[in-house]
């Protein structure tokens, strides 16, 4: 029941907008209606904001692919985790972090490394050139020489890129997985002293990477 | 019909059942750091966001950056937020802002001052509701971004007008007024749309 009835055109007209969305406050709504019910300005005027109200909705833009929305969030979830890896917080954040569900290529490749890690510990870098599929991922674990100070770039990679077409990307630009992955699936690769030598830079195999279809995500970490 | 159809799709964007689950997610967000509830507190706005920064004449290549901007805040802010308002009028409030600033920096006029070109409206068309909808998105490019804006957030995503308000941040009334100078600025190129009577058959 309203506490005040207005019952004038002018404001009963200010509010024929919501009362055309159905979003009118209840309050509101019985003197509007009970005026429009009366008032054939305000009838006509209702039935055209309804008019254009479908007319809006129908000329909606029209609806972006789950695999836009996917990609967009995985560059937000790459932003935040480079800027929460930067904070001492994120010690803190990361505790209380859940388990996040990956494709299967990315479990697969965080197995990889850190498999490879183990390897190496326990065998030396010559029993991890067998025929396992393991080996089969260019990780810098291969080499003892993996440098601190060598160009770094953080790559997010598509849900359904393949572990041949990652290793393939990876080896074309020199890169080598160094860990990962992150929370939102992101690895650090790191440029082998040849591509350096080539010319090769964190900044421009970033820009080349990031155009890949593989690729959700790339960007060169500061040192 | 048409009623029923814009009804349905007020309730769909604004009940209340959307709003506390919403909540429910934005705390996770904010006590566990939760990446599944964000992922899908992202999922329920990105449609939305993305049409409403189209309205405001963002650049295609602008969207998702003022989206992930806004969700940025949110991810960094969602144990400040207080339930004082609906949680997606804060959400839209700062994607609005956002937005705003993304024009800035774009120098984007957010109203276009070419004249109305009427010879852009197919007359070939037979088809009524395609025509209404060219003529709208005339009509539209000619009103300033923020009555733009009451009228996609009313009759599109179907908020109330104090919801607008807290959106827009701006009084209740500025809200009505906004509207009604928008409503009168397309009876003039919309003629069909204001429901003038011979106008259109």
């Amino acid at each position: 029941m309203s506490s005040r009835i207005p019952d004038t055109h002018a404001e009963a007209w200010a509010l024929l907008p919501w009362l055309a969305n159905g979003r009118i406050q209840a309050s509101d709504r019985e003197w509007v209606e009970a005026h429009v019910a009366g008032c054939e300005e305000c009838r006509a005027e209702v039935a055209a904001q309804r008019m254009m109200a479908t007319a809006m909705n129908r000329g909606a833009t029209p609806e972006t692919a789950a695999t836009d929305e996917q990609r967009s969030f995985n560059r937000l979830w790459a932003r935040i985790e480079a800027s929460e890896s930067a904070s001492p917080a994120s010690v803190a954040a990361d505790a209380a972090r859940p388990t996040t569900r990956y494709s299967r290529t990315v479990r697969w490749l965080a197995a990889a490394v850190v498999i490879q890690g183990f390897g190496l510990a326990l065998f030396g870098f010559n029993a991890l050139s067998g025929p396992s599929g393991i080996s089969e991922i260019e990780t810098a674990t291969r080499s003892p020489a993996a440098r601190l100070n060598a160009p770094k770039v953080r790559i997010v990679f598509a849900p359904d890129a393949s572990i041949a077409t990652i290793n393939t990307l990876l080896a074309h630009q020199g890169l080598s997985i160094v860990s990962g992955p992150g929370t939102a699936g992101n690895f650090t690769a790191e440029l082998s002293a040849d591509a350096v030598a080539s010319g090769a830079s964190a900044n421009s195999v970033a820009d080349v990477i990031a155009k890949d279809p593989n690729v959700t995500f790339a960007q060169p970490i500061a040192r | 019909m048409a009623l029923k159809s814009v009804e349905s799709q007020a309730l769909r964007a604004s009940s209340p059942g959307p709003d506390a689950s919403e909540r429910e997610l934005l705390e996770r967000v904010a006590k566990a750091r939760d990446q599944a509830a964000f992922r899908t507190l992202y999922g329920n706005y990105y449609q939305r966001l993305s049409r409403l920064l189209a309205r405001m004449s963002v650049r295609r290549e602008d969207i998702e950056e003022v989206i992930n901007d806004t969700f940025w805040v949110i991810w960094t802010k969602a144990g400040e937020f207080r339930g004082a308002s609906q949680l997606s009028t804060w959400i839209i409030g700062i994607a609005y802002r956002r937005a705003l600033n993304a024009l800035r920096r774009a120098k984007i006029r957010p109203v276009s001052d070419a004249p109305f070109d009427e010879d852009s409206i197919s007359v070939e068309s037979t088809d009524d509701a395609e025509t209404d909808g060219q003529w709208l998105s005339l009509g539209l490019s000619r009103l300033p971004v923020e009555q733009r804006m009451a009228l996609e957030l009313t009759y599109t995503l179907g908020h109330s007008c104090e919801e607008v308000a807290a959106i827009l941040d701006c009084p209740v009334n500025t809200v009505k007024t906004r509207l009604f100078r928008a409503r009168e600025t397309l009876k003039q190129v919309l003629p069909s749309l204001a429901g003038m009577p011979g106008e259109k058959s």
